[in-house]
C-alpha cells in the first residue's frame, strides 16, 4: 500500500492506534540492547511461552527503551481504559504473576514503578490512556523523570520501533508529509534556521546555516549523511534513538533531503550497532513499502532512497572528512579542511555533502510539526531544544536523560542521578566523550549549553555524563582516556600520534610514583601544543582531560610526584 | 594532465600581495602559502610538503600565524592559498613555542636523522624532553617520521601502490603488504627521492635493485647490450616504454644513457657526413 495523501496516512493512523491500543491487555517488553543485556529477551519468551499455552487474549509486543537503565528490564502494561503502567526491574519468574494479574484486569503492583495516564509524542499527538491505579505513583512524580523534557526520546520506549504503523499512529510522517507537500525547500530551511538548532554531534553549528550551504552549492548531485558512528565511551544516546525510534531519523532525512535537493541518503552506524543496523533496515523497507522512501514519494514525485553504511570499528570515522573516506572505501584519515564537506569536491565522492549527527536529525520532524517559535522556547538563548545525555559511571540513577540545553549539572547529576552511587559523595563529571573534560563539583552549577561547557574546559560532545566519586583517581582518569585517545588516533599527524603517545607515557610514568613535577609540567606543555596544532578535532580535543585534570586537582598530580 | 596542458588552458592566476612577516610579496590567486614563502627565500620548516602532490598537512612543522582583524590564528602554510590581504607571521611566539615541541617529538621519533637534527638545530631545539624510540629491527633505521612523502609518490604519482601505512596511531609504519617483497615496485625510487629524511634504503647490487626498506623487495635490472652494466629496473623501463613513440625506442630500451648518447651521436655523424669518414 502506498501512501499518497493525507487522508491515506490518517487511515493507517487508525490501523496503527489499534495497535497500541488494540482493546485488550497489551504487554510490551523494553527490547533495546539494553533491554536485552539484562534479561528482557527471557522475559518476552517466557510471557510468550504462557500467553501462547493458555491461548489468551493478552497482545505481547516489544517496544524501545525509556531510558531509566537502573531499573530495567522495563515492561509496560496498557489495560483498556487504564493509565499505562510501567513495571521494572522483572525478571522472567515475574512473567505468570504478570499474566495472572494482567488477566484480570490489574497489574503486579510491587513491580510497578509508574503510571502514565497519558503521553504527550509532542507532534501534535497525545494518547490517552485513562485514569486508575490510584496506588503506583504517576510517570510527573519519579525524580528520574520529573525535570526531563522529552523532544527527542518522545516516542523511546512506548511504540514498536519494528512496526511503522505504530510510529504514524502517534503522528508519525506527518511533518514530512506537511514538508513534501505544502512546504518549499527554502521555508524549511528557514524554519529550521529560526529554530536555533545546532549540530548535536558536538559542535555545536547551525544546523539551518549548514543545510542553506549545501543547498546554495551548485551540482548535479548531492549527499545527505547521517552520523551514526557513536564511539565515545560511556555515551548510547544515539543507539538508542535508532534502536527504539528508527522512523523519526528516516522522517528527518527525508525533510532534510527535500530541503538540500539530495536524491541519496546514507547512514553511516558504527558495526557494533547490530540492533539499530536491524531496525533501521526493517524501517528503510517498511517506508519503502508505503511510498515514504522511493521514487515517487507521497506521490509528489520526490526521490529519496536511504542506504546503511556500517564502520569497521574506527573511533576517528566520526570526523567528517574521516567519515567520507571510510564510506569512499578509503582508510579512515582526516584530510584538512577546507574542502569541507559541503564543497564542491569535499564531500562524498566529490559531490556536496550535508553531514548531521543522528539527533541533529531527530530534531526536524518536531521542528517541521510545531514550528521554530514552539522549539525555540525550549531551552536557553542561542542553545535551542533539548539534548540526551546518558548518565553514566558512579552515579545512583544511570540512564539517558533528556533535557532542556542550559539545564545545571546539579539538575543532571544530583536531582536527576540522585547524586553518587551508594552515598558516595559526587567529585566530578567527565562531559563530551573522551575529548571532553572534567568539571569539579564546585562548578556544577553549570549550565549544560555549549558555551558554558567550553568556558569550563570542556566540551558538549555528543551527550556522554560520566560522573566521578570521591573515590575516582582523576590522574587515572585522565590516563583511561589518553590511552583510549592513543589508540583511536589515526596516526597522520604528529602531534596527536606521537603527542598523545608520550602524554600516555608521563602519565605512567607519574602514575607509577616515578615522575617529578617537571613531567607535570612537560605533560602540561605537551598538551597545549597537541590541541594548537593537530589536524583534526581528535587531537585537538584528546589533551582536555588532562588539562582539566591539571586545572582542577592539580593536588592530585602534585601527591604522586617527588618535590 | 601535464604541467603544459595546465598554463595553455588555464587563465594565468589574479595577482595579489600578501603580506609575510610585515613585508609585501606578489603571489598568484589561491597559490599555497608554502610555496610562496619558499620562492621569497622566507624560511618555513616542513617536512610533508611536495609541488607535486597534493598538500597533505600531517607535518604541522610549516604551522603560520595568519592575522585577521588583529587576532592571530594558527594554521598550515601548505594548506593555505594565497588571497588579497592575507597577513601572516611565520615566526610569533606561539608558533615557537609550539613548532620547539613539534621538534622534539620529532627528535624522539627519529633519533638517527641527521636531517631532522640539522633542522631542529637551525630552530633553536638540540635535546628532548621524551623517551626516545629505539628500534634496532626498524627496516627505517629510526629515521621515519611517517610525513607520507613515500606512500603518496608511490600510489599518486607513480600508481604502483608497493607500499602504504601499516596499523594506526602510534604504531603506524610503512612497508609493503605483510611485510613481504612486493611484485608491485618499479624499483623507481621515487620514494627514496622525495623521503626528506633519508630513511629509505636502496642499493643495485648486481643484476637486482635491492629496496632494504621494504621488506628486501628485489627489482632486476637490465643489462645495457653494449658496456654490460645494469641501468634501469626492467618494470620501471617496461612502464616507460609503453608510453614512448620515438624512432629510439629500440636504443633506450636496450642501451645505458651513456651507451645511448654515444650510439645517437655517431648515428647523427654519419647521417650528417653521408656515411664518409
Amino acid at each position: 500500500m502506498k501512501i499518497k495523501s493525507v487522508s491515506d496516512l490518517a487511515a493507517r493512523r487508525k490501523v496503527g492506534l489499534q495497535k497500541i491500543q488494540p482493546g485488550k491487555p497489551r504487554i510490551a517488553v523494553g527490547l533495546a540492547t539494553c533491554g536485552i543485556a539484562v534479561g528482557g529477551k527471557r522475559v518476552y519468551e517466557r510471557l510468550k511461552e504462557i500467553i501462547d499455552k493458555n491461548g489468551l487474549d493478552i497482545t505481547l509486543t516489544t517496544v524501545g527503551c525509556i531510558g531509566y537503565c537502573k531499573e530495567e528490564p522495563l515492561v509496560n502494561i496498557t489495560i483498556p481504559g487504564k493509565p499505562l503502567v510501567i513495571l521494572h526491574k522483572v525478571s522472567e519468574t515475574d512473567a505468570e504473576e504478570i499474566i495472572r494479574t494482567v488477566s484480570n484486569g490489574e497489574v503486579p503492583y510491587d513491580k510497578a514503578l509508574c503510571q502514565v495516564p497519558a503521553w504527550d509524542h509532542v507532534k501534535g499527538c497525545t494518547l490517552d490512556y485513562g485514569k486508575g491505579f490510584d496506588r503506583i505513583p504517576l510517570y510527573a512524580d519519579i525524580p528520574f523523570f520529573r525535570h526531563q523534557k522529552k523532544v527527542i526520546l518522545r516516542d523511546a520506549g512506548l511504540i514498536n520501533p519494528e512496526d511503522i504503523d505504530e510510529y504514524i499512529a502517534i503522528g508519525g510522517y506527518t511533518a514530512a508529509m506537511k514538508a513534501l507537500t505544502g512546504m518549499d525547500p527554502e521555508a524549511i530551511i528557514k524554519e529550521v534556521e529560526k529554530s536555533g538548532l545546532r549540530g548535536r554531534g558536538g559542535a555545536g553549528f547551525p544546523t539551518g546555516l549548514k543545510w542553506r550551504i549545501t543547498r546554495d552549492a551548485k551540482a548535479d548531485k548531492k549527499y545527505i549523511i547521517c552520523n551514526a558512528d557513536e564511539g565515545d565511551p560511556g555515551a548510547y544516546m544515539n543507539r538508542n534513538e535508532m534502536e527504539s525510534d528508527p522512523h523519526m531519523l528516516i522522517e528527518g532525512l527525508i525533510i532534510g533531503a527535500f530541503a538540500m535537493g539530495a536524491a541519496e541518503g546514507l547512514i553511516y552506524i558504527r558495526a557494533e550497532y547490530p540492533l539499530a543496523i536491524k531496525r533501521l533496515k526493517l524501517a528503510i523497507e517498511q517506508a519503502w513499502e508505503y511510498g515514504i522512501l522511493g521514487k515517487d514519494i507521497f506521490g509528489t514525485g520526490f526521490v529519496f532512497d536511504i542506504g546503511i553504511a556500517t564502520g569497521a570499528g574506527a573511533f576517528v570515522c566520526g570526523e567528517s572528512t574521516a567519515l567520507v573516506a571510510s564510506i569512499e572505501g578509503r582508510t579512515g584519515r582526516p584530510h584538512p579542511r577546507p574542502p569541507r564537506l559541503t564543497d564542491i569536491g569535499g564531500g562524498l565522492f566529490g559531490y556536496p555533502t550535508d553531514l548531521n549527527n543522528v539527533e541533529t536529525w531527530c530534531n526536524v520532524p518536531v521542528i517541521i510539526s510545531n514550528g521554530s517559535d514552539w522549539y525555540q522556547a525550549i531551552g536557553a538563548k542561542g542553545n535551542t531544544g533539548t539534548k540526551v545525555f546518558s548518565l553514566v559511571g558512579k552515579v545512583d540513577r544511570v540512564g539517558l536523560v533528556e533535557v532542556p540545553l542550559g539545564t545545571t549539572l546539579n539538575t543532571i547529576v544530583s536531582d536527576i542521578g540522585n547524586g553518587g552511587a551508594n552515598n558516595k559523595k559526587v567529585k566530578a563529571v567527565q562531559t563530551g566523550g573522551p575529548s571532553g573534560g572534567c568539571i569539579p563539583f564546585r562548578l556544577f552549577d553549570t549550565p549544560v549549553d555549549f558555551e558554558s561547557l567550553n568556558k569550563a574546559g570542556s566540551i558538549m560532545g555528543s551527550g556522554g555524563i560520566v560522573v566521578m566519586d570521591e573515590d575516582t583517581d582523576m590522574v587515572d582518569i585522565a590516563r583511561y582516556f589518553i590511552n583510549f585517545a592513543t589508540g583511536e588516533s589515526c596516526g597522520k599527524c604528529v602531534p596527536c600520534r606521537e603527542g598523545l603517545k608520550h602524554s600516555l607515557l608521563l602519565l605512567n610514568r607519574i602514575m607509577a610514583k616515578k615522575g617529578t613535577k617537571k613531567d607535570i609540567e612537560t605533560l602540561a606543555l605537551l598538551s597545549d601544543t597537541i590541541v594548537a596544532t593537530s589536524l583534526c578535532g581528535l587531537g585537538q580535543t584528546a589533551p582536555n582531560p588532562v588539562l582539566t585534570t591539571l586545572a582542577y586537582f592539580r593536588e592530585e598530580y602534585d601527591a604522586l610526584v617527588k618535590p | 594532465m601535464t604541467n603544459g596542458e595546465v598554463s595553455s588552458t588555464v587563465a594565468p592566476a589574479k595577482q595579489v600581495t600578501v603580506t609575510i612577516n610585515g613585508k609585501k610579496y606578489e603571489a598568484g590567486e589561491g597559490e599555497i602559502l608554502l610555496a610562496v614563502a619558499l620562492r621569497e627565500k622566507i624560511a618555513i620548516p616542513h617536512l610533508c610538503y611536495e609541488a607535486s602532490l597534493d598538500p597533505y598537512g600531517a607535518c604541522r612543522l610549516c604551522m603560520v600565524e595568519v592575522v585577521r582583524h588583529g587576532k592571530r590564528e594558527m594554521v598550515t602554510s601548505c594548506t593555505t592559498r594565497a588571497a588579497e590581504g592575507l597577513e601572516v607571521v611565520t615566526d610569533g611566539p606561539e608558533v615557537v613555542k609550539h613548532r620547539s615541541i613539534l621538534f622534539e617529538l620529532y627528535l624522539a621519533e627519529a633519533p638517527k636523522s641527521e636531517v631532522i637534527k640539522a633542522m631542529a638545530e637551525r630552530y633553536g631545539v638540540t635535546k628532548t624532553r621524551f623517551l626516545k624510540k629505539v628500534d634496532t629491527t626498524d627496516s627505517l633505521g629510526n629515521k621515519c617520521v611517517l610525513c607520507g612523502l613515500c606512500v603518496r609518490a608511490c600510489n599518486e604519482l607513480m600508481g604502483a601502490g608497493a607500499i602504504g601505512f601499516i596499523n594506526r596511531g602510534p604504531y603506524t609504519v610503512v612497508n609493503t603488504p605483510y611485510f613481504g617483497a612486493t611484485r608491485d615496485c618499479l624499483g623507481c625510487g621515487a620514494c627514496v627521492k622525495v623521503c626528506p629524511t633519508d630513511a629509505i634504503g636502496m642499493e643495485d647490487i648486481k643484476d637486482e635493485r635491492v629496496m632494504k626498506s621494504w621488506s628486501n623487495t628485489r627489482v632486476p635490472l637490465v643489462q645495457c647490450s653494449c658496456c654490460g652494466t645494469y641501468f634501469a629496473p626492467k618494470a620501471l623501463a617496461a612502464t616507460i616504454l609503453a608510453r614512448v613513440t620515438t624512432s629510439l625506442k629500440e636504443e633506450i630500451a636496450r642501451r645505458c644513457p651513456e651507451c645511448r648518447g654515444k650510439l645517437i651521436a655517431k648515428k647523427e655523424i654519419l647521417a650528417k657526413t653521408g656515411g664518409a669518414r
